[in-house]
């Protein structure tokens, strides 16, 4: 088991994304393409997914920033970088 | 469910004279409002371009009664309500047309919270029959996955459909120079018994009108 000081963020992130998309492989996903396009999750989808991780990360993306997070590691790194509380 | 829909589309293309409109909608105004008016918002609180846009229609399908109702016994019959079915497609295949009722009369946020509310239950499979049975127009949104225009088939008894595109950045002419602006094109497929050109033409111009003030409709 490595020590990935992300790995709870990471967790949460998978959650959310499941029970949006609860088919979704995330093993397949392409951690640094379109989260949104590899999932087919459209502005409703991915604002629940936002709301989700405020829930229970307690970060807020602000519009401003959607460009920024549409990839799994660049959402884990935003997550991690404006203080995630996992 | 396919069909299902494949009946009602086949009954749809058999029996109603449908006819098309369509018009590119200058948006960026009303988008810059939208951003200001969530910038300050909780996440919960936002406001999609959906609402917006089906603010903008609902509005503009009170004023054109003949686009709004149902077609039965030969007759129409215009309804007193602005009752706005949304074309969802469901994950694992097929699709499913929520209500999100009195889109006229909601302010924004309401309007906003209603349909986040309708898709998810659409969704989850946990649609009430007030859901799906009364709507008097409906509207497709398949911007989101990269579609420029839609013309749809009018779902019966219904009159008319809308049809939204991708939102996106365009070339437009402001002040005789060509700049970059977010547009998006708005269709409009209408039963030709109860309505015809001009009146559809009048409705697809009042839409855009909304759309392209710097202000919320």
């Amino acid at each position: 088991m490595t020590d990935d000081p992300l790995a709870p963020i990471r967790q949460a992130v998978a959650d959310a994304l499941l029970a949006i998309a609860p088919e979704a492989d995330l093993g397949a996903v392409d951690a640094g393409r379109s989260l949104r396009e590899q999932l087919d999750l459209d502005s409703f989808d991915f604002l629940n997914l936002l709301i989700a991780l405020q829930q229970r990360l307690g970060v807020a993306v602000p519009e401003a920033d959607y460009g920024r997070v549409d990839a799994l590691d660049a959402l884990v790194a935003y997550l991690a970088s404006h203080g995630a509380r996992a | 469910m396919r069909a299902a829909i494949a009946a009602a589309m086949a009954r749809s293309k058999r029996e109603i004279p449908h006819y098309y409109l369509g018009c590119d909608a200058l948006v960026e105004p009303s988008l810059g409002a939208l951003e200001a008016f969530n910038a300050g918002r909780p996440l919960a609180e936002r406001v999609l371009f959906a609402a917006l846009a089906l603010r903008a229609i609902a509005l503009a399908l009170r004023e054109a009664p003949e686009l709004n109702g149902r077609f039965v016994d030969g007759r129409f019959e215009p309804s007193a309500n602005v009752h706005l079915g949304v074309v969802t497609a469901l994950r694992g295949g097929g699709l499913l047309v929520p209500t999100v009722h009195d889109a006229d009369r909601l302010a924004l946020p309401e309007l906003m919270a209603a349909l986040r509310d309708a898709l998810a239950r659409a969704r989850s499979g946990q649609l009430r029959s007030s859901d799906l049975a009364d709507s008097t127009a409906t509207v497709t949104n398949l911007g989101e996955l990269g579609t420029d225009m839609v013309y749809g088939v009018i779902y019966p008894p219904q009159v008319a459909l809308i049809g939204l595109g991708r939102v996106a950045a365009r070339p437009v002419v402001r002040d005789g120079q060509v700049v970059a602006a977010r547009t998006v094109h708005l269709s409009l497929a209408a039963d030709h018994r109860a309505s015809d050109g001009l009146i559809g033409a009048r409705f697809l111009a009042a839409v855009p009108q909304r759309l392209a003030r710097a202000a919320l409709p």
